[in-house]
């Protein structure tokens, strides 16, 4: 094609289904059908990874003035083309293409995990044959451990070769195969190398269309069907992966990726995958406490937010000191800087653990396990938290264990303070949501809410602001932090406490100048990055 | 209602009418009165009473824990946790139904892919207390009435 010619038609307009879509020269017809709202059909083409073997024969739709069925993923649109994926053809292809998936499937939805997700089940229910015709025995293979998370049943697998792609690709660490050929092909480790090891194995279990890779851990726990989606950030490291909590019984049972090309793409890693349990722990402070005469009373809140700001008023003229955990919003820190800055000032202190290493996704730049093990130290620094302690979040509580001022400790699990830790302290507020052996010695114990039973926003190790939402009910009494300390911080100095997530996110722009006017409609489900001025280490 | 004056019709024509009744009866009984418990009422093979558990050969119960019972019953009255067996056999590790809340529509059994679920011909279910209605997967198991027969609109013998 000569340069003349492509710049004068850098756009081809094509009628997918009777409907007219303009896209850009060389897209494929799969992507132009999607931007008219038609789904073409499709097991080996996968958004997040490059290859497109279009092997798997489900996206053959009709092509006009062409004699044979094209698979869409791999065909570019022409002018004027005429396209259609309901035609009696593709139908009857598609039906045919089914009813081969099926010869040797073990049709076992009823024990299958992926089941209510699956798309050899959505397909076929859509447009399958309603009986099978088969009467040869169907070959079986069992099950077979992959190692790590991840379990294959091979009957049950289509051949899509996704997982031997994401591990070739994506994770570049080529530790799948296909062997054998024909019927008896089937997927399979090295020798016994299996995917142990391997940090990015467990996106093979999201991306494999049927039941072939399932989850050990979610293995039997929960009906697809039975969980609820909600969009949420990844807690386990400051990449900040946009992820979807499934949760049921007010328990979270798994995190799967959400996509968001700026940030993970379509993946996230095994480390992050696999560290839910805490956020369903039963350990958790459910009523507010006030210290009477040594020993801690269960109060309401209004009682204990109007004792705590008496306290704080009091105590603040030998100084203030908070420690926070970066595992809290923007907004709770936010808050606990409000709270500070009420009391005349004081230093602002956070803890987080620190990996020996970052383990980067070689397929995808710019997705890594990131060193901080906590997702919002970013935003920590941003609202003036200094980083105390080492690598594993510990140490540098001598000056707190003796401070003598007002003492406030917001969401850091104390592991490492000694029994007297806090005994110096005029006014001690620890709010958590988990109990703490450290908190035996606080005058106010608050319980707050974690990150997946409130609203609020991260800051990434890039700056990225990115939005969760409550996905839990909190137990007991149990209110968001910014909540209880925006309200003595009102209490203190007579302004009025924002009464809604999105309200004390807004006030961060009185205390962040860069995130001045920024607003949760602006930051969106998939996060808007910082202004480019605010610079900072990046870890 | 216009109704004789009094004292001026005779009852003795009605009455006599009645008695004839009575003694037809007496004479050829039309009996709707069972002796139960000796004598029981037939029930019909579409009959939906307490729930029965079918089980395999070797004792296990036939249900794999799929989950559309729980799914598709209106009064969710099911408890369901599915688990692992030691052969790698998916199973209900928890299985229990509130015989209370069932509202015995018998979806349960129409749902279930393998059979093991079924309402049965039983409506003697009286207990001392009310905890003793949750069945669970052994009381499921043990129960020895017959199954209810699914309406099958191919087959005239069930309608």
């Amino acid at each position: 094609m000569s340069e003349t010619e492509t710049k004068a038609t850098d756009t081809v307009r094509c009628t997918i289904d009777g409907r007219e879509v303009v896209v850009p020269r060389g897209t494929t017809i799969l992507h132009a059908a999607e931007k008219v709202g038609v789904k073409v059909p499709h097991y080996c083409y996968h958004p997040g990874i490059p290859s497109r073997p279009a092997m798997c024969r489900m996206c053959l739709v009709e092509v006009e003035k062409m004699p044979k069925l094209q698979p869409a993923c791999v065909t570019p649109v022409q002018d004027g083309q005429v396209v259609r994926t309901e035609g009696a053809n593709a139908r009857r292809m598609r039906q045919a293409v089914l009813e081969f998936y099926l010869l040797n499937h073990p049709l076992d939805c009823p024990v299958c995990d992926q089941s209510g997700e699956c798309k050899l089940q959505d397909y076929v229910f859509a447009e399958g044959r309603k009986h099978g015709r088969g009467t040869e025995p169907k070959r079986v293979f069992g099950r077979d451990d992959f190692g790590g998370d991840v379990l294959f049943y091979g009957d049950r697998c289509v051949m899509c070769t996704r997982c031997v792609r994401f591990m070739n690709e994506i994770a570049e660490d080529p530790r799948l195969c296909v062997v054998e050929r024909g019927d008896r092909s089937i997927i399979d480790t090295f020798f016994e190398e299996g995917l142990a090891g391997s940090p990015w194995a467990g996106n093979i279990v999201d991306i494999c269309p049927v039941g072939a890779l399932v989850s050990k851990d979610f293995l039997h726990k929960q009906r697809a069907w039975d969980l609820d989606h909600t969009p949420s950030i990844c807690p386990n490291c400051s990449q900040g992966c946009n992820i979807q909590l499934h949760v049921r019984d007010n328990a979270v049972q798994r995190l799967r990726p959400r996509p968001n090309l700026d940030v993970n793409g379509y993946w996230m890693c095994d480390y992050g995958r696999q560290r839910y349990e805490w956020m369903n722990s039963g350990e958790r402070i459910e009523a507010a406490m006030v210290r009477e005469s040594g020993r801690a009373k269960a109060v309401g809140w209004p009682e204990a937010l109007a004792r705590a700001a008496e306290a704080l008023r009091g105590a603040a003229a030998a100084g203030v000191v908070a420690l926070a955990s970066p595992f809290h919003s923007n907004e709770d820190l936010a808050a606990t800087a409000a709270l500070v800055g009420a009391l005349g000032g004081g230093s602002l202190l956070y803890r987080s653990e620190l990996a020996a290493n970052e383990v980067r996704c070689p397929g995808y730049p710019g997705l890594a396990r990131r060193r901080e093990l906590a997702p919002n130290g970013r935003g920590a620094e941003l609202l003036g938290f200094r980083r105390v302690g080492d690598e594993h979040a510990s140490g540098d509580l001598e000056e707190l264990t003796t401070h003598g001022g007002v003492l406030i400790v917001l969401g850091d699990p104390l592991l490492d303070a000694d029994a007297s830790f806090g005994t110096g302290a005029q006014a001690f507020l620890y709010a958590n949501p988990h109990t703490s052996a450290a908190a035996r010695h606080a005058h106010f114990v608050l319980p707050v809410t974690t990150f997946a039973e409130a609203e609020g926003t991260f800051t990434n190790f890039a700056g990225r602001l990115q939005r969760f939402w409550p996905g839990l009910a909190a137990p007991g009494m149990a209110r968001p932090a910014w909540q209880a300390l925006w309200a003595i911080a009102a209490a203190l100095t007579g302004q009025i406490a924002p009464t809604t997530a999105a309200e004390a996110f807004r006030r961060i722009g009185r205390q962040v100048a860069e995130l001045e006017g920024l607003t949760y409609e602006q930051i969106g489900p998939t996060g808007a990055p910082l202004p480019a001025s605010v610079s900072g280490s990046v870890r | 209602m216009t109704r004789p004056e009094p004292g001026r019709a005779s009852y003795v024509r009605a009455a006599l009418k009645g008695m004839a009744l009575t003694f037809r009866h007496l004479v050829n009984p039309h009996k709707v009165t069972y002796q139960y418990p000796e004598e029981r009422y037939p029930l019909s093979p579409r009959w939906r009473g307490t729930h029965r558990m079918e089980v395999h050969a070797d004792g296990r119960p036939k249900c794999v824990a799929c989950g559309l019972c729980p799914t598709v019953c209106p009064a969710n009255c099911i408890r369901l946790v599915g688990g692992e067996d030691d052969n790698g056999n998916r199973y209900p590790i928890v299985y229990e139904i509130d015989e209370f809340r069932c509202i015995f529509c018998g979806m349960c059994q129409e749902v279930c892919p393998v059979e093991a679920i079924h309402v049965g011909q039983h409506y003697e279910n009286a207990e001392y207390s009310r905890d003793r209605f949750v069945y669970d997967l052994d009381r499921l198991m043990a129960q020895d009435h017959p199954v209810t027969h699914l309406w099958d609109p191919s087959d005239p013998r069930t309608e």
